[in-house]
Protein backbone atom coordinates (compact mmCIF):
# COMPACT_ATOMS: atom_id res chain seq x y z
CA UNK A 1 0.00 0.00 0.00
CA UNK A 2 1.03 3.39 -0.82
CA UNK A 3 1.82 5.66 2.06
CA UNK A 4 0.96 9.30 2.42
CA UNK A 5 3.44 11.57 3.69
CA UNK A 6 1.28 14.97 4.64
CA UNK A 7 4.28 17.00 5.62
CA UNK A 8 5.35 16.32 2.14
CA UNK A 9 2.49 16.95 0.64
CA UNK A 10 2.29 19.68 2.02
CA UNK A 11 5.58 21.03 0.94
CA UNK A 12 4.90 20.23 -2.70
CA UNK A 13 1.91 22.09 -2.77
CA UNK A 14 3.30 25.26 -0.67
CA UNK A 15 6.16 25.70 -3.10
CA UNK A 16 4.12 25.41 -6.04
CA UNK A 17 0.35 25.96 -5.71
CA UNK A 18 0.08 25.08 -9.29
CA UNK A 19 -0.45 21.47 -8.36
CA UNK A 20 -3.64 21.57 -6.85
CA UNK A 21 -5.08 22.88 -10.24
CA UNK A 22 -3.74 19.39 -12.13
CA UNK A 23 -6.82 17.48 -13.41
CA UNK A 24 -5.04 14.32 -14.75
CA UNK A 25 -6.02 15.01 -18.52
CA UNK A 26 -3.08 13.08 -19.40
CA UNK A 27 -2.04 16.08 -22.32
CA UNK A 28 1.63 16.40 -20.74
CA UNK A 29 1.67 12.77 -20.48
CA UNK A 30 0.55 12.52 -24.32
CA UNK A 31 3.19 15.31 -25.80
CA UNK A 32 6.07 14.13 -23.44
CA UNK A 33 8.45 12.62 -25.99
CA UNK A 34 9.97 10.73 -23.33
CA UNK A 35 6.32 8.86 -22.29
CA UNK A 36 6.54 8.21 -25.78
CA UNK A 37 9.53 5.64 -25.69
CA UNK A 38 9.89 4.80 -21.93
CA UNK A 39 6.34 2.22 -21.36
CA UNK A 40 5.53 3.68 -17.81
CA UNK A 41 9.23 4.30 -16.60
CA UNK A 42 8.46 7.98 -17.16
CA UNK A 43 4.94 9.37 -17.00
CA UNK A 44 4.67 13.43 -16.07
CA UNK A 45 0.87 12.70 -15.16
CA UNK A 46 1.51 9.83 -13.20
CA UNK A 47 4.52 12.01 -11.47
CA UNK A 48 1.80 14.62 -10.63
CA UNK A 49 -0.57 12.60 -9.45
CA UNK A 50 1.67 11.03 -6.40
CA UNK A 51 2.95 14.42 -5.95
CA UNK A 52 -0.97 15.32 -5.47
CA UNK A 53 -1.47 12.67 -3.01
CA UNK A 54 1.76 12.84 -1.11
CA UNK A 55 3.50 9.40 -1.51
CA UNK A 56 6.94 11.00 -1.17
CA UNK A 57 8.02 7.23 -0.71
CA UNK A 58 7.34 6.15 -4.02
CA UNK A 59 8.66 9.87 -6.04
CA UNK A 60 11.59 10.26 -3.86
CA UNK A 61 13.04 6.76 -2.94
CA UNK A 62 11.63 3.90 -5.23
CA UNK A 63 11.49 6.80 -7.93
CA UNK A 64 8.40 5.27 -9.31
CA UNK A 65 8.10 6.59 -12.61
CA UNK A 66 12.09 7.46 -12.25
CA UNK A 67 12.20 12.16 -12.45
CA UNK A 68 15.53 11.38 -13.75
CA UNK A 69 13.95 10.76 -17.34
CA UNK A 70 12.36 14.01 -18.12
CA UNK A 71 14.38 15.62 -20.74
CA UNK A 72 14.03 19.13 -19.51
CA UNK A 73 12.16 19.75 -23.07
CA UNK A 74 9.11 21.90 -21.39
CA UNK A 75 6.89 20.80 -23.68
CA UNK A 76 3.93 19.50 -20.60
CA UNK A 77 4.64 22.66 -19.33
CA UNK A 78 3.56 24.49 -22.51
CA UNK A 79 0.13 22.21 -23.52
CA UNK A 80 -0.80 21.75 -19.85
CA UNK A 81 -4.34 23.51 -20.01
CA UNK A 82 -4.22 23.92 -16.04
CA UNK A 83 -1.06 25.66 -16.45
CA UNK A 84 0.11 23.69 -13.57
CA UNK A 85 4.16 24.10 -13.61
CA UNK A 86 5.14 20.67 -14.07
CA UNK A 87 8.82 21.30 -14.64
CA UNK A 88 9.33 23.02 -11.36
CA UNK A 89 7.50 20.59 -9.33
CA UNK A 90 9.99 18.03 -10.91
CA UNK A 91 12.88 20.16 -10.03
CA UNK A 92 11.73 20.04 -6.63
CA UNK A 93 11.49 16.26 -6.16
CA UNK A 94 14.34 15.72 -7.96
CA UNK A 95 16.35 18.23 -5.45
CA UNK A 96 14.42 16.32 -2.23
CA UNK A 97 16.38 12.92 -4.32
CA UNK A 98 19.42 15.21 -3.88
CA UNK A 99 18.71 15.93 -0.02
CA UNK A 100 18.62 12.04 0.07
CA UNK A 101 21.92 11.43 -1.85
CA UNK A 102 19.60 9.34 -4.53
CA UNK A 103 20.93 11.08 -8.08
CA UNK A 104 22.58 9.41 -11.18
CA UNK A 105 26.35 9.38 -10.69
CA UNK A 106 26.37 11.67 -13.75
CA UNK A 107 24.32 14.02 -12.21
CA UNK A 108 26.89 14.29 -8.79
CA UNK A 109 29.71 13.86 -10.97
CA UNK A 110 28.87 17.53 -12.69
CA UNK A 111 28.33 18.84 -9.51
CA UNK A 112 31.67 17.66 -8.40
CA UNK A 113 33.23 19.07 -11.33
CA UNK A 114 31.49 22.55 -10.55
CA UNK A 115 32.04 22.62 -6.95
CA UNK A 116 35.54 22.09 -7.62
CA UNK A 117 36.54 24.13 -10.70
CA UNK A 118 33.78 26.84 -10.53
CA UNK A 119 32.63 25.53 -14.27
CA UNK A 120 31.33 22.18 -15.40
CA UNK A 121 34.08 21.61 -17.74
CA UNK A 122 38.07 22.47 -16.47
CA UNK A 123 39.93 22.96 -19.31
CA UNK A 124 42.18 20.57 -20.14
CA UNK A 125 46.19 21.11 -21.28
CA UNK A 126 44.87 19.99 -25.09
CA UNK A 127 42.02 22.70 -24.99
CA UNK A 128 43.95 25.01 -24.40
CA UNK A 129 46.65 24.56 -26.87
CA UNK A 130 44.01 24.43 -29.14
CA UNK A 131 42.19 27.53 -28.50
CA UNK A 132 45.76 28.90 -28.77
CA UNK A 133 45.75 27.79 -32.17
CA UNK A 134 42.68 28.93 -32.65
CA UNK A 135 44.05 32.01 -32.17
CA UNK A 136 41.33 32.39 -29.05
CA UNK A 137 41.48 34.58 -25.92
CA UNK A 138 42.61 33.48 -22.76
CA UNK A 139 39.43 33.69 -20.25
CA UNK A 140 39.55 34.03 -16.62
CA UNK A 141 37.20 32.01 -14.81
CA UNK A 142 35.23 32.62 -11.54
CA UNK A 143 37.83 32.56 -7.87
CA UNK A 144 37.31 29.17 -6.45
CA UNK A 145 37.16 30.50 -3.19
CA UNK A 146 34.12 32.82 -4.20
CA UNK A 147 32.32 29.89 -5.43
CA UNK A 148 33.13 27.71 -2.66
CA UNK A 149 31.77 30.37 -0.37
CA UNK A 150 28.45 30.89 -1.97
CA UNK A 151 28.44 26.83 -2.34
CA UNK A 152 28.92 26.66 1.49
CA UNK A 153 25.68 29.14 2.26
CA UNK A 154 23.24 27.08 0.02
CA UNK A 155 24.46 23.78 1.45
CA UNK A 156 25.81 22.25 -1.68
CA UNK A 157 28.56 20.71 -0.43
CA UNK A 158 26.94 19.29 2.54
CA UNK A 159 24.29 17.30 0.16
CA UNK A 160 26.81 15.87 -2.65
CA UNK A 161 28.85 14.47 -0.05
CA UNK A 162 25.33 12.32 1.27
CA UNK A 163 25.84 10.79 -2.51
CA UNK A 164 25.04 7.63 -2.56
CA UNK A 165 22.92 7.87 0.84
CA UNK B 1 26.16 48.12 -30.29
CA UNK B 2 28.01 46.23 -27.21
CA UNK B 3 27.53 42.80 -25.25
CA UNK B 4 28.87 41.16 -22.38
CA UNK B 5 29.72 37.34 -23.54
CA UNK B 6 28.79 34.72 -21.70
CA UNK B 7 30.67 32.07 -22.84
CA UNK B 8 29.83 29.15 -20.39
CA UNK B 9 31.69 25.69 -20.60
CA UNK B 10 31.10 23.66 -23.28
CA UNK B 11 31.43 25.33 -25.94
CA UNK B 12 35.42 27.36 -24.98
CA UNK B 13 36.04 24.01 -23.01
CA UNK B 14 35.48 21.39 -25.45
CA UNK B 15 34.34 22.88 -29.44
CA UNK B 16 36.42 25.72 -29.06
CA UNK B 17 35.94 26.04 -32.78
CA UNK B 18 32.22 26.81 -32.29
CA UNK B 19 33.69 29.79 -30.49
CA UNK B 20 35.67 30.75 -33.39
CA UNK B 21 32.74 30.77 -36.01
CA UNK B 22 30.93 32.32 -33.20
CA UNK B 23 33.08 35.43 -32.34
CA UNK B 24 33.82 36.22 -35.90
CA UNK B 25 30.33 36.78 -37.47
CA UNK B 26 29.84 39.89 -34.88
CA UNK B 27 33.26 41.15 -35.41
CA UNK B 28 32.63 41.41 -38.92
CA UNK B 29 28.61 42.81 -38.06
CA UNK B 30 30.58 45.21 -35.78
CA UNK B 31 28.99 44.12 -32.85
CA UNK B 32 30.87 44.86 -30.14
CA UNK B 33 31.36 41.35 -27.32
CA UNK B 34 33.67 41.69 -24.60
CA UNK B 35 35.02 39.00 -22.64
CA UNK B 36 34.38 39.08 -19.08
CA UNK B 37 36.78 37.79 -16.47
CA UNK B 38 35.24 35.81 -13.40
CA UNK B 39 32.34 34.03 -14.53
CA UNK B 40 31.52 30.33 -13.36
CA UNK B 41 29.47 27.83 -14.65
CA UNK B 42 26.14 29.06 -15.99
CA UNK B 43 25.08 26.78 -14.03
CA UNK B 44 23.69 23.84 -16.42
CA UNK B 45 19.52 24.14 -16.07
CA UNK B 46 19.41 20.20 -16.73
CA UNK B 47 21.78 19.47 -14.59
CA UNK B 48 22.77 21.75 -11.39
CA UNK B 49 18.88 23.36 -11.29
CA UNK B 50 17.82 19.86 -11.44
CA UNK B 51 19.71 18.55 -8.43
CA UNK B 52 19.35 22.51 -6.04
CA UNK B 53 17.17 25.14 -7.25
CA UNK B 54 18.71 27.15 -4.74
CA UNK B 55 22.42 26.58 -5.55
CA UNK B 56 21.37 27.07 -9.22
CA UNK B 57 20.17 30.46 -8.51
CA UNK B 58 23.01 31.57 -6.82
CA UNK B 59 25.41 30.98 -9.08
CA UNK B 60 23.60 32.26 -12.04
CA UNK B 61 22.71 35.33 -10.08
CA UNK B 62 26.45 35.95 -9.24
CA UNK B 63 27.50 35.74 -12.89
CA UNK B 64 24.53 38.38 -13.84
CA UNK B 65 26.34 40.45 -11.36
CA UNK B 66 29.53 40.34 -13.24
CA UNK B 67 28.10 42.48 -16.06
CA UNK B 68 28.45 45.49 -16.73
CA UNK B 69 24.76 46.08 -18.61
CA UNK B 70 25.74 48.01 -21.38
CA UNK B 71 23.51 45.99 -23.97
CA UNK B 72 23.82 43.10 -21.19
CA UNK B 73 24.89 39.70 -21.68
CA UNK B 74 25.12 37.55 -25.02
CA UNK B 75 25.65 33.64 -25.14
CA UNK B 76 26.36 30.87 -27.47
CA UNK B 77 24.73 28.49 -25.84
CA UNK B 78 20.63 27.88 -25.24
CA UNK B 79 21.71 26.40 -21.56
CA UNK B 80 23.34 29.50 -20.60
CA UNK B 81 20.66 31.64 -21.76
CA UNK B 82 18.06 29.57 -20.21
CA UNK B 83 19.70 29.44 -16.73
CA UNK B 84 20.50 33.05 -17.18
CA UNK B 85 16.93 34.35 -18.00
CA UNK B 86 15.41 31.81 -15.85
CA UNK B 87 17.30 33.26 -12.85
CA UNK B 88 16.22 36.90 -13.65
CA UNK B 89 12.74 35.22 -14.19
CA UNK B 90 12.57 33.60 -10.66
CA UNK B 91 14.19 36.99 -8.80
CA UNK B 92 12.08 39.15 -10.58
CA UNK B 93 9.08 37.05 -9.97
CA UNK B 94 9.27 36.85 -6.27
CA UNK B 95 10.50 39.14 -3.80
CA UNK B 96 11.73 36.86 -1.19
CA UNK B 97 13.24 35.09 -3.75
CA UNK B 98 15.27 37.97 -4.52
CA UNK B 99 16.09 38.42 -0.99
CA UNK B 100 17.37 34.62 -0.24
CA UNK B 101 19.39 34.80 -3.40
CA UNK B 102 21.11 38.37 -2.03
CA UNK B 103 21.67 36.56 0.84
CA UNK B 104 23.73 33.89 -0.27
CA UNK B 105 25.50 36.42 -2.58
CA UNK B 106 26.41 39.34 0.54
CA UNK B 107 28.64 36.33 1.82
CA UNK B 108 31.03 37.20 -1.11
CA UNK B 109 30.03 41.21 -1.36
CA UNK B 110 28.02 40.68 -4.32
CA UNK B 111 24.66 42.14 -5.18
CA UNK B 112 21.99 41.20 -8.18
CA UNK B 113 19.00 43.54 -8.48
CA UNK B 114 17.50 41.35 -11.46
CA UNK B 115 18.62 43.62 -14.04
CA UNK B 116 20.91 42.11 -16.41
CA UNK B 117 18.91 41.66 -20.46
CA UNK B 118 20.43 38.50 -21.62
CA UNK B 119 20.11 37.36 -25.07
CA UNK B 120 20.66 34.31 -27.70
CA UNK B 121 23.03 34.79 -30.04
CA UNK B 122 20.59 33.71 -32.66
CA UNK B 123 18.32 36.58 -31.24
CA UNK B 124 21.14 38.98 -31.68
CA UNK B 125 21.21 37.59 -34.92
CA UNK B 126 18.03 37.95 -36.02
CA UNK B 127 17.32 41.57 -34.60
CA UNK B 128 20.53 42.50 -36.78
CA UNK B 129 18.96 40.56 -39.71
CA UNK B 130 19.57 43.32 -42.19
CA UNK B 131 22.85 43.72 -41.12
CA UNK B 132 23.51 40.12 -41.86
CA UNK B 133 22.18 40.30 -45.50
CA UNK B 134 24.86 43.06 -46.41
CA UNK B 135 27.96 41.09 -45.07
CA UNK B 136 26.76 37.85 -47.27
CA UNK B 137 29.54 37.23 -49.57
CA UNK B 138 29.30 33.38 -50.51
CA UNK B 139 25.01 32.73 -50.65
CA UNK B 140 24.25 28.92 -49.60
CA UNK B 141 23.32 27.90 -52.88
CA UNK B 142 22.71 23.87 -52.67
CA UNK B 143 22.30 23.81 -49.05
CA UNK B 144 19.18 21.70 -47.93
CA UNK B 145 19.05 22.23 -44.47
CA UNK B 146 17.54 20.46 -41.05
CA UNK B 147 16.95 23.24 -38.49
CA UNK B 148 17.09 21.89 -35.21
CA UNK B 149 16.13 24.56 -32.90
CA UNK B 150 16.23 22.74 -29.37
CA UNK B 151 14.05 23.17 -26.35
CA UNK B 152 15.90 25.64 -24.53
CA UNK B 153 16.12 28.16 -27.62
CA UNK B 154 12.67 28.32 -26.88
CA UNK B 155 10.75 26.74 -23.47
CA UNK B 156 9.86 27.95 -21.38
CA UNK B 157 8.42 30.34 -23.44
CA UNK B 158 7.32 32.72 -19.81
CA UNK B 159 10.90 32.60 -19.28
CA UNK B 160 12.18 32.41 -22.71
CA UNK B 161 9.93 35.39 -24.22
CA UNK B 162 11.51 35.16 -27.95
CA UNK B 163 10.00 33.26 -30.94
CA UNK B 164 6.63 30.44 -30.72
CA UNK B 165 7.31 27.70 -28.54
CA UNK B 166 5.68 25.37 -31.06
CA UNK B 167 6.13 27.14 -34.10
CA UNK B 168 9.05 29.14 -34.33
CA UNK B 169 10.27 30.75 -37.51
CA UNK B 170 13.19 32.84 -36.73
CA UNK B 171 16.14 30.64 -37.73
CA UNK B 172 13.92 29.90 -40.34
CA UNK B 173 14.31 33.21 -42.05
CA UNK B 174 18.00 33.42 -40.89
CA UNK B 175 18.53 30.41 -42.51
CA UNK B 176 16.47 31.32 -45.63
CA UNK B 177 19.01 35.06 -45.82
CA UNK B 178 22.21 32.90 -46.01
CA UNK B 179 20.61 31.26 -49.26
CA UNK B 180 19.67 27.86 -47.75
CA UNK B 181 16.86 26.11 -47.68
CA UNK B 182 14.95 25.07 -44.77
CA UNK B 183 13.72 21.44 -45.19
CA UNK B 184 11.04 20.62 -43.38
CA UNK B 185 10.85 16.88 -41.77
CA UNK B 186 8.80 15.30 -39.28
CA UNK B 187 10.05 15.37 -35.59
CA UNK B 188 11.53 19.03 -36.18
CA UNK B 189 10.51 20.11 -32.83
CA UNK B 190 11.18 16.96 -30.72
CA UNK B 191 13.70 17.17 -28.20
CA UNK B 192 17.51 15.54 -29.92
CA UNK B 193 17.44 13.75 -26.27
CA UNK B 194 20.91 14.66 -24.92
CA UNK B 195 19.82 15.69 -21.15
CA UNK B 196 18.83 11.86 -20.58
CA UNK B 197 22.23 10.47 -21.34
CA UNK B 198 22.93 11.46 -18.31
CA UNK B 199 20.51 8.71 -16.37
CA UNK B 200 19.78 6.54 -19.54
CA UNK B 201 21.78 5.96 -22.36
CA UNK B 202 20.18 3.83 -24.72
CA UNK B 203 16.87 6.20 -24.40
CA UNK B 204 19.03 9.59 -25.35
CA UNK B 205 20.23 7.04 -28.61
CA UNK B 206 16.97 6.23 -29.53
CA UNK B 207 15.89 9.88 -29.28
CA UNK B 208 18.50 10.73 -31.72
CA UNK B 209 18.50 7.99 -34.22
CA UNK B 210 14.49 9.10 -34.75
CA UNK B 211 15.26 12.51 -35.57
CA UNK B 212 18.02 11.66 -37.58
CA UNK B 213 16.19 9.14 -39.79
CA UNK B 214 13.45 11.82 -40.08
CA UNK B 215 15.70 14.00 -41.22
CA UNK B 216 17.71 11.87 -43.97
CA UNK B 217 13.99 10.79 -44.89
CA UNK B 218 13.02 14.75 -45.85
CA UNK B 219 16.57 14.74 -47.83
CA UNK B 220 18.50 17.31 -45.80
CA UNK B 221 22.06 17.18 -46.30
CA UNK B 222 22.78 19.26 -43.34
CA UNK B 223 21.69 19.94 -39.84
CA UNK B 224 21.85 23.56 -37.97
CA UNK B 225 21.79 23.86 -34.43
CA UNK B 226 22.01 26.66 -31.80
CA UNK B 227 23.14 24.59 -28.83
CA UNK B 228 26.44 22.98 -27.94
CA UNK B 229 24.71 20.17 -25.59
CA UNK B 230 22.23 19.64 -29.24
CA UNK B 231 25.81 19.71 -31.30
CA UNK B 232 27.70 17.12 -29.41
CA UNK B 233 23.94 14.92 -29.35
CA UNK B 234 24.21 15.31 -33.53
CA UNK B 235 27.82 14.84 -34.30
CA UNK B 236 29.20 12.37 -31.70
CA UNK B 237 26.35 9.75 -31.85
CA UNK B 238 26.33 9.13 -35.68
CA UNK B 239 29.50 6.84 -35.34
CA UNK B 240 27.86 4.93 -32.21
CA UNK B 241 24.53 4.31 -34.24
CA UNK B 242 26.12 3.06 -37.10
CA UNK B 243 28.16 0.82 -34.85
CA UNK B 244 25.16 -0.60 -32.85
CA UNK B 245 22.30 -0.56 -35.20
CA UNK B 246 23.90 -0.79 -38.50
CA UNK B 247 22.73 2.60 -39.62
CA UNK B 248 25.07 4.61 -42.38
CA UNK B 249 24.37 8.11 -40.70
CA UNK B 250 27.17 10.86 -42.18
CA UNK B 251 25.63 14.28 -42.18
CA UNK B 252 27.48 17.34 -41.41
CA UNK B 253 26.49 18.90 -38.55
CA UNK B 254 26.72 23.52 -38.45
CA UNK B 255 26.34 25.43 -35.70
CA UNK B 256 24.07 28.23 -37.07
CA UNK B 257 27.50 30.26 -36.28
CA UNK B 258 29.46 28.74 -38.94
CA UNK B 259 26.95 28.99 -41.54
CA UNK B 260 26.75 32.56 -41.32
CA UNK B 261 30.70 32.38 -41.43
CA UNK B 262 31.00 30.65 -44.67
CA UNK B 263 28.12 33.34 -46.11
CA UNK B 264 30.24 36.01 -45.06
CA UNK B 265 33.50 34.34 -47.29
CA UNK B 266 35.50 33.07 -44.12
CA UNK B 267 37.28 30.13 -45.20
CA UNK B 268 36.36 26.42 -43.43
CA UNK B 269 40.46 26.40 -42.22
CA UNK B 270 40.17 29.60 -40.06
CA UNK B 271 36.56 28.64 -39.16
CA UNK B 272 38.34 24.94 -37.79
CA UNK B 273 36.09 22.81 -40.19
CA UNK B 274 39.18 20.13 -39.58
CA UNK B 275 37.82 19.60 -35.85
CA UNK B 276 34.34 18.43 -37.16
CA UNK B 277 33.86 14.81 -36.71
CA UNK B 278 31.41 14.63 -39.65
CA UNK B 279 34.02 16.68 -41.76
CA UNK B 280 31.42 19.37 -43.94
CA UNK B 281 34.18 19.58 -46.89
CA UNK B 282 32.32 15.96 -48.46
CA UNK B 283 29.43 18.07 -48.65
CA UNK B 284 30.96 20.85 -50.19
CA UNK B 285 32.32 18.77 -52.85
CA UNK B 286 28.96 17.10 -53.46
CA UNK B 287 27.11 20.30 -54.10
CA UNK B 288 29.92 22.44 -55.96
CA UNK B 289 30.28 24.81 -53.18
CA UNK B 290 33.58 26.53 -53.84
CA UNK B 291 35.36 27.69 -50.15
Amino acid sequence: MSVINFDFRNEVINHNASLSYCYQCSTCSGGCPVALLTNGKYNPRKIIEEAILGLQEKLVESQDPNPWLCSTCQKCVELCPQKVELTEIFTLIKNKCFEKGKIPEAFSAQAQAVLENGIAIPYSKAILTRREKLKLPQVKTASLEEIKSLLKETNFEKNLMREGG
Amino acid sequence: MAFDLFLGCVIPARLPYLEVSSRKIFEKLGIDLRDVDGFSCCPDPTGIEQIDHNTWLALGARNLSLSNNNGGIISFCSGCVETLKGVNYYINKDLTVKKEVNRYLERIDKVYEGKTEVKHFAQVLYENIDKVKEKIEKPLEGFKVAIHYGCHYLRPSEIIEWDDPFEPTTIDEIVNVLGAESVDYDLKMECCGNPVEKSDKELSLTMIDNKLKAIYEAGANCVVVVCPACYQQFEFNQRELNKQKGSQYNIPIFYLSELVAIAFGFKPDELGFNFHRIKPNVLFESIGFEV
